[in-house]
């Protein structure tokens, strides 16, 4: 068997030498410190947004550090191995202190620079908010002093060093599982919760809200990762998937409800059609390993198509189809498309098929634009496109008229927002049920050793070219919608890398940092880079910049993505494996 | 049908432009089987760092003097970052999946585009290159510059110095061994990570030259640039088989001239009257791409990438 | 796209000893260099055939012309009397199977998902039924995890059905090759040095186990190594030496044969003394044959025996 002749663990020492009483009542007495904070005033004047003026109650950014704090306090209360917290904590408790003691000094401080900045200097902040910055970091130097309870990984790197201070999370064997009602309540608490912290995201009027609120929820992420808490969760979710997902899209389904008026609803349908397309993305990368340069086209095509047989008066295709002929029909001209340029390209060497892909992504707009009558026959309606599509009535309902139901109004956006949402229940469906097939395994067979798999019968070329017809097919689907959503369709949304998603750069990020090969990987990957370039405006002009920069550190130092399963970590990190060594017997 | 010799010309300088840039793709990609999504970007960068040499000098300055401190200023700028970017962003990468340096390239293909546009004075719109006096020259029916002279002996020289180079030098050799087959490169001593480097500095020097032609002719630099002309480098890359220099040089004339003849007679075709043209230029450089992906995959010249069973 | 010229093999073999695979001349040439010259090789229904040489003597490269890899320059491989199509995946539909030299597992896959992706050929549920999921597929997926399961029993993995491939340990994953390749159901099974790197036991255990595919009714053919394995293990054993088949016979025969100990130990027969080289003696030995089995030979010496080169 496996024998393993490790050195026994000796644990690295913490980066303050306190003793461990001191670190961890420190800790405690920050974060409470912390959340306490918050509800006095940080600042006298109320033009930073949210109004922190009011002692007693927490205003805007307050929140976020509210959350923050008090998840310091419960982590450090955690580590005091009080019973009821142990679910929180079955990987140890320090590791996720130190981050979530980082993440509320992070976004504590963030906030209170904020304020300086914006105002003009630090005497603009009044002794509440000192009190909290130096809550913020009592809490982390607390944290700094626990002990660290995993063994020195050995890396080199000082910043790699730096990230793995809080450690790797240990393989947890599973935990038994719990009664089944309450397991299922745990997930429905998880789902709320969610819904809540997604509302609250999408709901922040002003880019500094968002910018402390992903900071906090970024660490906070980290830190029940690190925990193992989301660990048990998925674990628990795996045993009920079906509920699970059922249970996310009737919360997805309430979000319209939430919302007072349609504006977040904007954000919440596109949002989808990009998830959406990312996810047929998925397919083509995540599973099957080809480099799709070019997949927004395969999107416009199907937005065109969709236009086209919409009866829109420009349109010079003079039909009005029923919406499910047309979506049927805008998915599969994209699948026609996507053989068409499979069929010469996957046969040859693969790193082609990234040329030729984004080839056809340039070529596809620049075709679209010359169809205008002027350089080309009017197909297309040039740079003008075709405007005034009509909006779709399914069952009756006219999509584009607001309908009030128990009182709330769903404007037109919302109701837009709840048939992408059909969709994407059909993609997630043909998702999931193609990748744990034969098809699926296939795929992944070929992405892994290609000449393994035709070893194993696979047709290589016939799957290829069946993952790169389907994604073309999803993306085609989530185009129809998308045309009718944008009132119109223009070229010039379908480039390479834009400001605005999506685009192919942003689809192709959107599933390799969310995750390749998992279902909620892009969908979360899409809602981060979608809401990312929505909320923070002010840093405009930087985006596409940092959009670069972060494909680069993210390739550098977490390439299996957000959302791994854990085959793709191991893929990417195969010489750092810490698991079981395998014996190699005789030589 | 005398504009023939003409347009044959304009295909031929455009071709060697793409030629300079696909030459740096295919080494690279020979040795490392990666493709360098931001090598279009090192050429925009060769011609910004031209510019701003030009610019430095003050107005006034003779061209004779201001050219070849360009081009240098250019070469250093492109080699710099081509030198950084091997080190940082795909050396630690080496052993990765494909995907993930592949997705680095584009990043810093972004990042490259976004620093210039963000961060280099007034580089929001195309910036105004100087052009080189003299001209315009006729020989029997075809116009051409003096910016286009310069194309013609940057190329031709660039050919002659990477042919010289790899098939005369020490190094040029060993470069030849680590596209072939790198363990055994590793094993006869040669150091592959110098070997590598070696190449990156060579193609971004190319392209560099290529950048400052770009400017030379068209009369403009933009940060934007190195997007279609990177792309359409690689398709040249592709063309004349990858890995393989005269193929790219080769790959990029051939190019050049389909295109500048599609642009000039698909018109004429009956039936095609829309389809010609300026506008349509670069759909017929791809279709030309699939076509050859379809028929003769290895390309031109034939492939030389290293088998990485 | 799936027409098969011939029915997929099954574990029932037709009776004994007709013949399944023939390779008439086969020739196989990588530009000036022949690797594989003019080699004749049958196997029939339940027989286990060895196929052992020097390194380099081409059998791996003689493997990969029979599976469809490479395309042999000259000669014929039928298979239940049909000429194979070029292409490794009808060749595995048709009934022949294979392991890899360096173990080439779905690492990062289950044991019981590699087993399953052995499956495939089998199995014909597609895309829209994988969608569906009707009663169709379900059976066939149950029918698919049973046989999987099923081989992993029979090769000893059961237990380790959920583990990653890439944490096996070695003799394991040799062994979850196998299975893999048996999943095809296989009419022929080709095994590339499945003992390197062993110990006694695990050989042992993998010779055991090749008895009890041969009883299943799968024909064997095995490239190896391992004398003692080689020779306990088949009914015939062809000898390759630099590409061509020096004898082929019972195991006593080609043990005791002079040329393949010269082939071997590099002892000269009758060249001078101090000449030593392989293939000095190999082409001595070699310019001697006839190439076919069943010669005489003195039983002045066996060859000693060897666990591995």
């Amino acid at each position: 068997m496996t024998e393993t002749t490790t050195t026994p663990a000796t644990a690295p020492r913490p980066a303050l030498p306190l003793p461990e009483t001191a670190a961890r009542g420190l800790v405690a007495v920050g974060g409470l410190a912390t959340a306490a904070s918050a509800f006095l005033s940080w600042t006298y004047s109320s033009s930073f947004p949210g109004d922190l003026t009011v002692t007693g109650y927490p205003g805007g950014l307050q929140w976020v550090t509210l959350v923050a704090g008090a998840l310091v306090l419960l982590f450090a209360l955690s580590g005091y191995r009080i019973r009821g917290l142990r679910w929180l904590t079955p990987g140890g408790a320090d590791g996720a202190t130190v981050i979530v003691a980082v993440g509320a000094l992070a976004t504590t401080w963030f906030t209170l620079i904020a304020i300086a900045d914006e105002l003009g200097g630090l005497a603009n902040l009044t002794s509440g908010g000192w009190i909290a910055g130096i809550a913020s970091l009592l809490g982390l130097l607390g944290a700094l002093g626990l002990p660290r309870d995993r063994t020195e990984s050995g890396e080199k790197n000082p910043l790699k060093r730096i990230l793995a201070y809080p450690g790797n999370r240990p393989d947890l064997s599973p935990a038994p599982a719990l009664p089944a009602a309450v397991e299922l309540l745990v997930i429905a608490v998880a789902v709320a919760i969610g819904l809540g912290i997604f509302t609250f995201g999408i709901d922040t009027s002003y880019g500094e809200l968002f910018g402390g609120f992903l900071i906090a929820a970024s660490f906070a992420s980290w830190a029940l990762s690190r925990s193992g808490a989301l660990g048990r969760l998925t674990d628990i979710t795996g045993r009920h998937r079906v509920y699970s997902a059922v249970l996310a899209f009737v919360a997805a389904a309430v979000f319209p409800f939430t919302q007072s008026n349609d504006a977040n609803a904007t954000i919440g349908v596109n949002l989808l059609i990009f998830g959406g397309t990312a996810l047929g993305l998925n397919v083509v990368v995540g599973l099957t390993g080809l480099l799709d340069l070019g997949y927004v086209a395969f999107l416009g095509v199907g937005a065109y198509t969709a236009a086209l047989v919409s009866g829109a008066a420009t349109s010079s295709v003079h039909v009005t189809f029923p919406f499910w002929a047309a979506a049927l029909t805008g998915a599969a001209i994209s699948g026609i498309f996507g053989i068409i340029l499979g069929a010469p390209t996957l046969r040859v060497r693969g790193d082609y098929l990234a040329i030729v892909t984004l080839g056809f992504g340039e070529i596809f707009r620049i075709v679209v634009n010359n169809l205008d009558g002027v350089s080309g026959p009017n197909v297309t309606g040039g740079p003008n496109g075709i405007p005034n599509i009509p909006d779709l009535t399914i069952f009756g309902f006219n999509l584009g008229n607001s309908h009030t139901i128990g009182g709330i109004t769903l404007g037109r956006f919302a109701n837009y927002f709840e048939l992408m949402l059909v969709f994407i229940a059909i993609i997630v469906l043909i998702f999931s049920r193609s990748s744990s097939s034969r098809i699926g395994r296939a795929w992944v067979a070929i992405r892994e050793d290609e000449t393994a798999a035709t070893a194993m019968g696979i047709n290589a070329f016939r799957f290829k070219l069946l993952a790169f017809a389907l994604g073309a097919t999803l993306a085609g689907l989530a185009g129809t919608v998308m045309a009718h959503v944008n009132f119109s369709v223009v070229p010039d949304p379908f480039v390479f890398a834009g400001p605005v998603p999506p685009n192919s750069a942003f689809l192709l990020a959107a599933v390799v940092i969310g995750g390749m090969g998992t279902v909620t990987g892009p969908l979360i990957g899409a809602a981060l880079f979608y809401l990312l370039q929505a909320k923070l405006q002010f840093l405009q002009s930087y985006q596409l910049l940092l959009f670069g920069i972060a494909l680069i550190l993210f390739m550098r130092f977490r390439p299996e993505g957000l959302i791994a399963n854990k085959q793709r970590r191991l893929e990417f990190h195969e010489d750092e494996t810490e698991s079981a060594e395998l014996s190699t017997a005789g030589a | 049908m005398h504009e023939l010799p003409q347009n044959l010309a304009n295909g031929l300088l455009l071709g060697a432009t793409y030629g300079l840039i696909a030459v740096g793709y295919t080494m690279v990609y020979g040795i490392v089987q990666l493709i360098n999504f931001a090598h279009g970007e090192i050429f925009m960068t060769g011609g910004f760092g031209a510019l701003t040499v030009y610019l430095g000098l003050g107005s006034g300055t003779s061209m004779w003097i201001a050219l070849p401190l360009m081009l240098v200023g250019g070469i250093v700028t492109a080699t710099v970052i081509a030198v950084l970017a091997e080190r940082f962003a795909y050396r630690p990468l080496r052993n990765a999946p494909r995907l993930a340096p592949l997705i680095t390239a584009i990043g810093l293909s972004i990042t490259l585009q976004q620093l210039v546009w963000g961060f280099y004075p007034k580089a929001k719109s195309p910036r105004v290159f100087p052009s080189l006096p003299g001209g315009p020259f006729h020989l029997g029916s075809i116009t051409f510059q003096s910016a286009d002279i310069f194309v013609v002996v940057a190329a031709i020289a660039s050919m002659l110095f990477l042919a010289y180079f790899v098939q005369r030098t020490r190094t040029g050799r060993a470069m030849q061994a680590t596209a072939q087959d790198p363990d055994t490169a590793k094993l006869m001593g040669i150091d592959t990570d110098r070997v590598i480097v070696i190449a990156f500095i060579l193609g971004a020097t190319f392209a560099a030259v290529a950048g400052v032609a770009h400017g030379l002719r068209y009369g403009q630099v933009s940060f934007d640039m190195g997007f279609v002309a990177g792309l359409k480098a690689f398709t040249a890359a592709v063309l004349g088989g990858i890995g393989n220099i005269y193929g790219a040089m080769l790959g990029g004339i051939v190019l050049g001239v389909a295109e500048s003849l599609a642009a000039g007679y698909i018109e004429k075709i009956p039936g095609m009257s829309q389809f010609g043209g300026a506008a349509w230029q670069d759909v017929w450089a791809f279709v030309i791409l699939i076509l050859v992906l379809m028929v003769r995959p290895q390309g031109l010249l034939g492939e030389r990438v290293a088998d990485r069973a | 796209m799936t027409d098969t010229t011939i029915a997929p093999g099954t574990g029932s073999a037709p009776a004994p000893g007709t013949p399944l695979l023939e390779a008439r001349g086969v020739i196989m040439r990588f530009g000036g260099l022949t690797a594989v010259n003019n080699v004749d090789l049958t196997v029939n229904t339940g027989e286990i055939i060895g196929l052992i040489g020097p390194n380099g003597a081409g059998k791996t490269t003689f493997f990969n012309c029979l599976t469809g890899l490479y395309i042999p320059t000259e000669g014929q491989v039928t298979y239940k009397g049909t000429v194979l199509p070029p292409k490794p995946f009808k060749v595995t539909q048709a009934g022949m199977a294979r392991t890899f030299q360096n173990i080439r597992l779905f690492h990062n896959m289950s044991v019981l998902e590699n087993v399953l992706v052995g499956r495939h050929t089998r199995t014909k549920e597609g895309i829209v039924s994988a969608i569906l999921r009707g009663p169709g597929y379900r059976r066939e997926e149950a029918d698919s995890r049973e046989k999987a399961m099923a081989l992993l029993e029979f090769t000893g993995l059961a237990r380790k059905a959920s583990h990653l491939a890439r944490n096996l340990p070695y003799g394991e994953q040799r062994k979850l090759e196998i299975a893999r390749a048996l999943a095809s159901e296989p009419g022929l099974l080709l095994l590339d040095e499945p003992t390197a790197g062993m110990n006694p036991q695990e050989t042992r255990a993998t010779e055991e186990l090749v008895f009890a595919i041969r009883d299943r009714g799968i024909a064997v053919l095995v490239i190896e190594h391992d004398m003692r394995f080689i020779f306990n293990l088949c009914d015939r054993v062809a000898v390759l030496v630099q590409g061509e088949k020096l004898v082929e016979g019972t195991s006593e025969v080609v043990q005791a044969d002079e040329r393949v100990i010269a082939a071997y130990l590099g002892t000269p027969y009758e060249a001078a003394p101090g000449s030593t080289a392989d293939a000095g003696s190999g082409a001595d030995a070699g310019s001697r044959a006839d190439a076919d089995s069943g010669s005489a030979s003195d039983a002045e010496g066996t060859i000693p025996e060897e666990d591995e080169q």
